[in-house]
């Protein structure tokens, strides 16, 4: 084994140990038994296809959002906005998708929604898009505060006419519902994942392979790395940046595939939240790579649903803390040491 | 009074080697050049001497004792300075400022006490007195020039106690007036008792002001001896192996149609009137000027990436009005650049060199062949489109984006600082891509701090001071004319 290989893997039992000792440890502050606790967590979540399939819906809406967060962090942006993005294109999504008429097919219908989920994202992404390419405001602040505004919208508008009740929409119809997961057999009954995961997976991969491949993506790319050599030779950054942006909303409207198409079938307030900030991690942990992206969204969602299972216990908000010490572990596994310091 | 020696030093890079077994010996009171191409390991050893670098084997000796441990702050203690060819000043403070950073004098105890700043200004006007070393100290370094920050960066070292000063490439920057100042300073400080080494590329320094040369070539020293008694071609030859021929710049046909013209350009908002020019096709114009005085303007206006002072002026490309088009436009309309600051806007370092190569223009079919033929043209080394762009020596470097701007066949080429900071064989090779570009029709804007360059390449020049053009004159004017104007005074 050559010397920095063993180091990386120095490192990776050192970040799995650190994931299991904060895991025993709030265990133990709550008062149950650690090992008791892990199998029970395991079990409810890759136990049983049930819990396979919670683990999958928890996981798609943070994997479209990391794909999102990806995508513009490429770029050189940093997206903070995915959840302002994925509440008001839920909210538009279900809201046009409820008018189509009754019986609309779902060869028609799943299009036409995923093209307004897509338009809605990227339309506010382009808000904050469009001021850091125009007037170089920083999008951090741009998405910071449209998600505020977002917060404030979307109960206005359910509450003002877009809404069958001040907190959800109309019902889309059922038949551009996409199929879940509780086809496969009697298992998965009740278990919330959809066609949408499968969608996220393809989205994460095509992603990845426009990136490397497409004069576009590769474009943003370079962007990221050196605006001004890109603009010295002839692209144009602004255009690119804003191209990032929107492209990176629309990624992470798509998410309302797995809320509003795949699970309730109209839009709620609240059902969406978190998965946006989720995203956030997702990309970072990903470094990248669609199967990291993947990979990460994955433990995203397992932690989320072991985190009800052992809510008796353990608080499920401890599960965030375990999330947290893993993007610790991983930034800490994943660190280089700067060239000077090496010397 | 301080003896510098390396005894047999090695130093490597992974599976590079940098340095292979050098010794040598600098002794007081002279001014000991070393030389070689960019990559030939002299700028590391000159790290190692300075404690910057530990070396892979071998030894560091200061006044015949090892440099233990190899450290820049130990050197220091034992009097060894170096000047880098980067400068490391902060630009938001005041020369003293600069002066004080990392050992700042205090009142009272050291971690608690007052800064003392009226002591580390006596020191430095002592210093400064002593060695007529001037650097206005109380002004932001961010408004100083590059000479005046090189003098503040030799004060750095000096005030730190330093008797012997290393410079890695301190010319490198410089006008020719410049360097002249520069090497009479560090024959002063010789003259008093310093041990002066310097790293450079020219030759012609070499000769006219040091006495003694080192000469390394891939990481080992190839020869020792006295500077004057040898003549530039022969250093050249043991520099590089091999000398590289020129041939006599062609001139255009006087009848040539305008590649590039620039009319009323302002420069800077204090310049009393705006920047008028044109190249015509076949052409090479220089423009000489001492660093700062609207070089970097004109190249960002001519390029559409930043606006000209004021919004005035206008820029023309083959007789078409090119100001309100974008880059992007005006690399489309014919125009080519080539930027002084690689980094900033030449290469992606992060990025391949295939990608490197097609920046602006990938995508296209036949994007594989465009790379290959762009990268054989370059004559860069390595020549693996896979690499990174940072694997390559600055030198390499440039020959890609200079490959890249020229593979478009451009009408008009900018070309600013196009062999700054890299070795003569790789100089050569830009100069001769340059002439060839012109002879096949391009007009060509060469600016350049090296007037030998610009005398070499040039059919005319021009002198830019604060903004604006002060003269016209041909590249064979007499020195005092040429440097004269550079320095506003007109001709």
């Amino acid at each position: 084994m050559t010397e920095p290989s063993r180091a990386l893997l120095h490192r990776v039992v050192i970040a799995a140990s650190a994931l299991l000792l904060f895991f025993d440890l709030l265990a133990f502050l709550a008062g149950d038994a650690p090992l008791s606790a892990i199998l029970r967590g395991l079990s409810a979540t890759w136990g049983t296809p049930y819990g396979i399939g919670q683990v999958l819906y928890k996981a798609t809406p943070v994997l479209f959002a990391g794909v999102a967060f990806d995508v513009a962090y490429r770029a050189g942006l940093f997206n903070i906005g995915a959840e302002g993005q994925i509440a008001i294109a839920g909210l538009v999504t279900a809201i046009v998708s409820s008018k189509l008429p009754a019986g609309t097919p779902m060869i028609v219908g799943v299009p036409i929604a995923l093209v307004v989920a897509m338009a809605a994202g990227g339309a506010w992404a382009s808000v904050a898009g469009g001021l850091r390419a125009r007037f170089g405001a920083h999008e951090v602040i741009g998405t910071l505060l449209s998600n505020r505004i977002a917060d404030a919208m979307v109960p206005l508008a359910l509450a003002h006419g877009f809404g069958a009740t001040s907190f959800r929409t109309h019902d889309v119809p059922a038949s551009i519902l996409l199929p879940r997961i509780e086809r496969l057999g009697d298992a998965f009954r009740g278990s919330a994942a959809s066609l949408a995961f499968l969608l996220a997976v393809a989205v994460a991969f095509v992603t990845a392979t426009w990136q490397r491949r497409a004069r576009l993506g590769r474009e943003l790319g370079w962007v990221g790395q050196g605006p001004s050599v890109c603009a010295a030779e002839g692209i144009p950054v602004a255009r690119r940046v804003l191209l990032a942006m929107v492209l990176s909303g629309a990624i992470a409207g798509l998410s309302a595939s797995a809320t509003v198409l795949g699970y309730k079938g109209h839009y709620e307030l609240g059902m969406t939240s978190g998965a946006g900030f989720a995203g956030i991690a997702v990309g970072l942990l990903g470094r990248g790579r669609p199967w990291g992206l993947l990979l990460a969204a994955l433990l995203v969602g397992t932690l989320q649903q072991a985190g009800l299972v052992l809510n008796a216990t353990i608080p499920k908000e401890s599960m965030d803390i375990l999330f947290g010490v893993a993007i610790l572990a991983v930034a800490m596994v994943t660190a280089r040491p700067r060239p000077e310091a090496a010397r | 009074m301080t003896t510098l020696e390396a005894r047999q030093v090695s130093c490597s890079f992974g599976d590079c080697v940098a340095v292979r077994e050098a010794s040598v010996r600098i002794v007081p009171g002279r001014i000991h050049a070393l030389v070689g191409e960019n990559g030939a390991g002299k700028s590391t050893l000159l790290r190692m001497l300075a404690g910057a670098q530990r070396p892979t084997t071998g030894t560091v000796l200061v006044d015949d004792r090892a440099l233990a441990p190899a450290t820049p702050a130990e050197a220091i203690r034992r009097g060894v300075g170096m000047v880098y060819q980067h400068f490391a000043l902060v630009e938001a403070f005041t020369g003293l400022e600069n002066l004080m950073l990392g050992v700042e004098p205090v009142t009272g105890p050291p971690s608690l006490g007052v800064l003392a700043p009226d002591r580390m200004r006596a020191r430095a006007r002592e210093v400064a007195d002593r060695t007529g070393l001037d650097v206005p100290l109380e002004r932001a370094v961010a408004s100083l020039g590059i000479g005046e920050r090189q003098r503040l960066e030799i004060l750095r070292v000096l005030v730190r106690g330093a008797t012997a000063l290393l410079l890695d490439e301190p010319t490198a920057v410089l006008t020719r007036a410049e360097a002249d100042g520069l090497y009479a300073l560090l024959r002063r400080l010789a003259g008093d008792g310093a041990t002066v080494c310097v790293v450079t590329h020219h030759l012609d320094e070499v000769v006219e002001h040091a006495d003694v040369v080192t000469i390394m070539r891939r990481g080992a020293i190839v020869h020792e001896g006295p500077a004057a008694a040898q003549p530039v071609a022969s250093l050249a030859r043991l520099a590089l192996g091999e000398i590289a021929g020129v041939s006599a710049p062609v001139s255009p046909a006087a009848d040539a149609r305008v590649a590039l013209a620039v009319r009323d350009l302002a420069l800077a908002a204090s310049a009393p009137s705006g920047v008028t020019l044109s190249v015509r096709a076949g052409e090479i114009v220089g423009v000489a000027g001492v660093d700062g005085n609207g070089q970097d303007e004109l190249v960002l206006a001519i390029a559409g990436l930043a606006p000209a002072a004021g919004a005035r002026g206008r820029v023309e490309l083959a007789g078409r009005d090119a100001t309100r088009w974008s880059p992007g436009d005006r690399l489309a309309g014919g125009l080519g650049v080539v930027h002084g600051d690689r980094h900033r806007f030449g290469l992606l370092a992060e990025a391949t060199v295939h990608d490197n190569l097609v920046l602006g223009d990938a995508g296209a079919a036949d994007e594989d062949a465009t790379v290959a033929r762009r990268l054989a043209a370059s004559g860069a080394q390595p020549s693996d489109p896979g690499l990174h762009a940072r694997a390559l020596s600055g030198g390499n470097q440039q020959k890609l984006v200079v490959a890249r701007a020229l593979d478009r066949a451009p009408r008009a080429l900018v070309a600013a600082y196009p062999t700054r900071g890299i070795d003569a064989a790789a100089a050569a090779h830009v100069h001769t891509r340059l002439r060839d570009a012109a002879a096949a029709g391009a007009g060509v804007l060469l600016i350049s701090g090296d007037v030998a360059e610009l005398r070499l390449l040039a059919h005319r020049l021009i002198v830019l001071y604060r903004g604006a053009v002060v003269a016209e004159l041909a590249p064979d004017v007499d020195e005092a004319t040429l440097g004269g104007a550079m320095l506003g005074g007109g001709a």
